[in-house]
């Protein structure tokens, strides 16, 4: 019977004892408890307990603030970490935002670890602070971003115009005289992209100039060229607030990842649609061959940086980008996360693309290029060859633009070609409309100079050959680059079918007959002792085996 | 229980005097000692540590066409805004008493519930309410004006638009 | 009377009254006095509408730890546990699709206690589960459910039934993906008799399976009517349906006279130092006659009863095994937090979707036929339970250990045999497939009749039959058919919790897993 006394004494204690040491921490031991009983506000020390700000129009109820609690309280905190400090000034006030809209990461949660995200079975960690501007993307769009290079030009011309001794932009400038509203002369510009600004500015400010009578304004207006007004319209209009991810994606935009990458309907189909990226949970991805944390951040730079190890089997070429690149890239694909909410909580840069159909790229059709075809075709239309695929067509050599209709190359770029790499870039598909591919194919041929031909016969189809002869033709000069069949080994496929539907007989004829400078394809019309060369006659035979190749 | 075998007794009797079971008292006394310390941790439950109530401060910006005098109630809030010659100022209506929404009106607040009366500033005319209407701190950012709910300010406190 | 004289002694008494009222409300309230005269123990006992289900007395034999292993009180100190921090989880939980997941974010991370609430509420079902198993494991092996007790045996199983329905229906209410998808599983299990109408082209006619499946979700998927079901069945009707089952176990267990014991069982027992006969030389012991029943009562006149007052001796006994599984239950809630996974998404399956641990024995045998694994088999060994007390009329060995014709040889051998077919069964089948993986075109009632469920629970019978006719005992064929079950039971969750990885197929260890 004793035993049973003794049972009952030692559970008993043993259970009073884990139920304090269970009250314990949960009274004393947690972090927030121990942070906040450190802050002092304005001297006082603070009630400690739980906060939260609760946004019902986002599904937002975020507890970071009962850790980082200088982010709501007003007045100043001061406390031994940094933690208890308030937001940098930003566009939103975490107050009427939360966090997690713009940082992402664990809202519900009290402990660091599972607040940040970073646990098992949480989809949304929180985005690395190195690219907290990638957070705007969840709710922002933003129309019109042009090439890298256009905005670095314009950035300049804004800097060469000495436009930051009045206006502070991103942080800089604005110093001249801090005398007038906000501490400085003219308004602070950064973030003048998102309501829009006077487009008659430079006249008003030559006016005031010319008005003025103290020694700042007289000399302070420089002349400026309407291409000078250009960037610089183009460099205000970037300016929301989020320069970095402004940046990352004029970058993205100039690397041509949408000829392969759908990003909000606009972009081909040969990559996966990256409009959610940003939003993929990490543990739904493959990290083995991925080093460092398991972030999805980690995993978009390794696979940046070396497509093939990260992916095996994947076809998307590895490019050489610098680091400061790789994370400028990853900070805009992790903007990638546009959340959905109702249409009347839209920004206004939202409702303008997703409802009004304005564009993402820059309307420019040298914009249009980078952003589109440049991965492929190279920066200059070029051409690229990449190991383990077909090389690249030049589109922008002289001698393809002087025999190509512009018809041929609209046909192409919306159709694509099937079975090859070529995406589809008509606007059900691809998303570019009828005025940006004829933008593209002017960029083309503005960049060589090169007019659109002239058809010198009335149909498209005018060669009548015999095609057998053709056919033994094709094998001997042919077959070796272009397959045996046209399929295409180390050159274009000439057997594809939209290929042939589109060109026509003049652009084969042309082809064989003048080649293509700078490349393997030699013209087989002139003398040479180097290549063989073919007669008229026998050209067209060629071009009639070809034509044969449309019915198989 | 320990001892030897006692010999047959009447179930009336009392027993002698037993040894004093300390084991046993000991053991019922963790026993119930845990379970009230128990008792006392769940009691704690109850109490919500956070309330899920949305944010007290909110943006909005004043109607222009606003008269002296007239309020301006935001939608889905419980604040009157006012603009006049001395500037902005808000005043909460959730009536003192027992917390209905009292009604604007000309003279002042009206509440339906149980007939308190306002002035225009918010204080108390009659009815049963024990205080006047707490005015509100309002500050600008920009175009637009932040009210904070949660902050009573002292009546008569206005902010230039 | 009203004089003057009268109101001030009124008055007086008045006053008196009030201050006599405390001491007089606690002798209301306690009236038996400290229960330091058997007398007083018994009043104790049976003056308290709580602790009158007791007997006044208890047999020595009941109270030793050897004879129950405390699991009864176990599986319903457990069950206590659960209700306490269920209703408090009732508090702040919401039952709505997306709501309810938040609400137990919210529970965890920002409810006073709630953390450990959750913790304490999950763990206490789990032991309850176990509990409860090895309880009816152990009222077999000691025959306890022999006349006069075979009712309470059905009422046992019962109460097995209850509480694996009130496992499975708290499962689905945190509404994650493990909840959303183990349910979701579960759901079309029940609908698992269309694999037999379907192959006899009758399900438009006759469709239990269909009509069971929406009957558990109230519409074609899982979704808020599906939840709003299982809280109230959690929360309301199946709580409320296993205290009745339970009233009715402890009533019963009084009226087929206590635990049941060896007809030996004074002999073994012996002297016990302090303990008083009963009986004095001139009883004074007076009735009140409550009934006549029949059949072997505590009967008057006899020698010294084994049997010491329930107060304190029963009440400390069973008090300590409920402090113990408290403190148990409040050990694995400190160190292991209750899992929650993502939210509930219907696009996302997981993979692999398990059901609770309890229910992945028979997973692994749905994997090779719904309605076999789902509802044949389960229901043949429900069926074989509750058939035992009747098919068992023998007496030897009742109240014992492994009494009976075999003893624990029988037990043994049974076991090794157990686990041999069903290693065996298995091996062959995760090794070779089963049937449609040989023919493609093998019919569905083929591959229901012929699986390795049933394929073991065949073994099994003709196991049994055979021990029958071997020992001449119907207790031996049990004892070798309960053992088999068990040891299959046994096997088949830890295939199902250790070795089966994604789609189903089998792994030697999770982290041969592929992906991620």
């Amino acid at each position: 019977m004793n035993a049973n006394r003794h049972l009952l004494l030692w559970s008993s204690l043993g259970a009073l004892a884990l139920l304090i040491v269970a009250a314990v921490q949960e009274n004393f031991l947690r972090d927030w408890r121990r942070i906040q009983s450190r802050v002092r506000l304005d001297g006082q020390p603070v009630d400690v307990r739980l906060r939260q700000v609760v946004v019902p129009r986002f599904g937002v109820t975020d507890r970071c603030v009962s850790c980082h609690l200088g982010m709501v309280l007003p007045g100043r905190t001061s406390s031994g970490d940094r933690l208890a400090g308030a937001h940098p000034p930003v566009v939103h006030d975490p107050a009427e935002f939360g966090c997690t809209v713009c940082h992402g990461g664990q809202g519900r949660a009290t402990e660091a670890a599972d607040a940040h995200g970073d646990v098992p079975h949480w989809p949304q960690p929180m985005i690395p602070l190195g690219s907290a501007y990638a957070g705007c993307g969840t709710c922002h769009i933003h129309p019109r971003v042009p090439q890298l290079r256009r905005l670095e030009e314009a950035r300049n011309v804004v800097e060469r115009s000495d436009c930051l001794s009045c206006h502070r932009i991103d942080g800089r400038g604005g110093t001249v005289r801090p005398g007038g509203r906000g501490g400085m002369e003219g308004p602070d510009l950064s973030r003048v992209g998102l309501r829009g600004y006077d487009r008659a500015w430079y006249e008003k400010h030559l006016q005031r100039a010319r008005s003025a009578d103290d020694v700042v304004w007289r000399g302070a207006i420089p002349p400026l060229g309407s291409a000078d007004l250009e960037a610089i319209g183009l460099f205000l209009d970037s300016r929301v607030g989020a320069p970095r991810l402004m940046e990352a994606k004029a970058l993205f935009h100039s690397l041509g990842c949408r000829g392969c990458h759908k990003v909000n309907g606009a972009g081909g189909d040969d990559g996966p649609d990256l409009t959610m990226i940003g939003a993929r949970d990490p543990g739904q991805l493959d990290f083995t061959h991925v080093p460092g944390k398991r972030t999805l951040a980690a995993w978009l730079s390794a696979h940046t940086r070396d497509p093939a190890r990260v992916v095996p089997g994947s076809r998307m070429p590895k490019q050489m980008l610098s680091e400061a690149q790789i994370d400028l890239l990853t900070c805009y694909l992790l903007s990638l996360r546009g959340r959905d909410f109702p249409g009347d909580q839209w920004p206004r840069d939202r409702t303008l693309v997703r409802a009004i159909g304005h564009r993402e790229v820059g309307g420019d059709g040298g914009d249009l290029f980078a952003a589109f075809c440049s991965a492929c075709h190279g920066d200059r239309g070029q051409g690229m060859r990449f190991p383990g695929s077909p090389p690249f067509p030049a589109i922008g050599n002289p001698d393809f633009l002087a025999v190509a209709t512009d018809a041929f190359i609209a046909e192409t770029i919306r159709r694509g070609r099937p079975g090859r790499r070529m995406p589809a870039f008509d606007e059900s598909a691809g998303g570019l409309r009828g005025d940006e591919i004829a933008a593209i194919t002017g960029f083309l041929r503005g960049r060589a100079s090169v007019a659109e031909p002239r058809p010198t016969n009335s149909a498209a189809r005018w060669i009548r050959a015999d095609a057998a002869s053709g056919r033994a033709l094709y094998s001997r000069y042919c077959a070796g680059c272009h397959g045996v069949d046209g399929e295409g080994t180390d050159a274009p496929a000439l057997n594809n079918p939209v290929l042939l539907a589109t060109a026509g007989d003049d652009y084969f004829f042309e082809t064989i007959r003048r080649g293509r400078r700078m490349t393997a394809m030699h013209g087989f019309r002139e003398a040479s002792v180097v290549h063989p060369t073919l007669s008229d006659s026998q050209i067209q035979e060629i071009v009639a085996h070809l034509r044969t190749l449309e019915r198989r | 229980m320990s001892g030897q075998s006692q010999p047959a007794r009447s179930r009336l009797a009392p027993e002698p005097v037993p040894r004093r079971d300390l084991l046993g008292m000991a053991a019922w006394s963790a026993f119930f000692g845990s379970l009230l310390f128990a008792s006392i941790g769940m009691l704690r439950l109850p109490k919500a540590a956070v309330v899920a109530s949305r944010s007290k401060k909110f943006r909005i910006s004043l109607p222009r066409s606003l008269s002296a005098g007239e309020a301006y109630v935001p939608p889905g809030r419980n604040v009157a805004v006012f603009q006049d010659a001395g500037g902005v100022y808000a005043i909460s209506l959730v009536c003192t008493h027992l917390g209905c929404i009292v009604k604007p009106g000309p003279q002042g607040f009206e509440c339906p519930c149980h007939g308190s009366h306002f002035g225009p500033d918010g204080s108390v005319l009659g009815g049963p309410a024990p205080r006047g209407l707490p005015w509100r701190a309002v500050s600008m950012d920009g175009n637009d004006l932040i009210i904070d709910d949660d902050a009573t300010v002292p009546p008569g406190t206005k902010v230039k638009a | 009377m009203s004089t003057t004289h009268g109101d001030r002694t009124a008055l007086r008494d008045l006053w008196n009254n009030l201050r006599a009222a405390p001491r007089r409300i606690a002798a209301a309230a306690f009236r038996t006095g400290a229960p330091v005269t058997d007398r007083a123990r018994s009043s104790f006992v049976f003056g308290n509408v709580f602790l009158h289900i007791h007997p006044v007395r208890t047999h020595r034999w009941s109270l030793r730890w050897t004879t129950t292993l405390g699991l009864g009180v176990a599986a319903a100190a457990a069950f206590i546990i659960t209700l306490v921090t269920g209703v408090l989880l009732m508090f702040y939980y919401k039952p709505y699709p997306d709501v309810a997941y938040h609400s137990i974010k919210d529970i965890h991370y920002v409810v006073p206690t709630g953390r450990f609430i959750r913790n304490l509420h999950r763990w206490a079902a789990n032991v309850m589960v176990i509990a409860v198993l090895a309880h009816m494991a152990r009222v077999f092996y000691t025959a306890a459910y022999r006349p006069p007790r075979e009712f309470n045996w059905l009422i046992g199983l019962a109460l097995l039934v209850v509480t694996l329905a009130l496992s499975f229906t708290g499962y689905l209410l945190p509404w994650d993906q493990l909840a959303y998808w183990a349910i979701t599983i579960g759901a079309n299990i029940a609908q698992s008799p269309r694999e037999l109408t379907d192959a006899l082209g009758i399900t438009h006619v006759f469709d239990p399976g269909g009509f069971l499946r929406e009957l558990l979700l109230g519409s074609d998927t899982v979704g808020e009517e599906a939840l709003i079901r299982f809280y109230v069945l959690h929360v309301m009707i199946l709580p409320l349906a296993l205290l009745a089952l339970l009233a009715v176990h402890f009533w019963r267990i009084r009226k087929d006279g206590g635990l049941a014991r060896p007809a030996d069982a004074d002999q073994r027992l012996g002297n016990a130092a302090g303990i008083s006969p009963v009986f004095t030389a001139g009883p004074v012991k007076t009735y009140h006659l409550a009934a006549v029943v029949e059949g072997r009562t505590p009967a008057v006149g006899q020698g010294p009863e084994n049997t010491v007052p329930s107060m304190p001796h029963l009440f400390i006994a069973e008090c300590a095994v409920l402090m113990l599984t408290v403190f148990i239950c409040l050990a694995l809630s400190l160190v292991s937090d209750a899992p929650l996974k993502e939210l509930a998404n219907p696009n996302v399956p997981e993979n692999p979707a398990k059901a609770p641990w309890y229910f992945l024995g028979l997973q692994e045998l749905v994997s090779y036929s719904a309605l076999a694994g789902g509802m044949i088999v389960p229901g043949i060994v429900v069926l074989g339970l509750g058939l035992i007390p009747f098919l068992d009329r023998e007496h030897a060995g009742s109240g014992t250990w492994f009494g009976g014709p075999g003893g624990g040889r029988l037990v043994l051998g049974s076991a090794v045999f157990g686990l041999a077919a069903v290693l065996a069964v298995e091996a062959f089948a995760i090794r070779f497939g089963w049937l449609r993986q040989w023919y493609a075109h093998m019919p569905q009632p083929v591959i229901t009749a012929i699986n390795p469920g049933t394929v073991i629970a065949l073994i099994y019978a003709v196991y049994s039959l055979r021990v029958v006719k071997h020992y001449a005992s119907a207790r031996a064929g049990a004892v070798a058919l309960f053992t088999c079950f068990v040891c299959g039971f046994v096997v088949l969750t830890v295939i199902g919790v250790h070795f089966r990885g994604p789609n189903w197929a089998f792994y030697w260890s999770p982290a041969e897993w592929p992906g991620h």
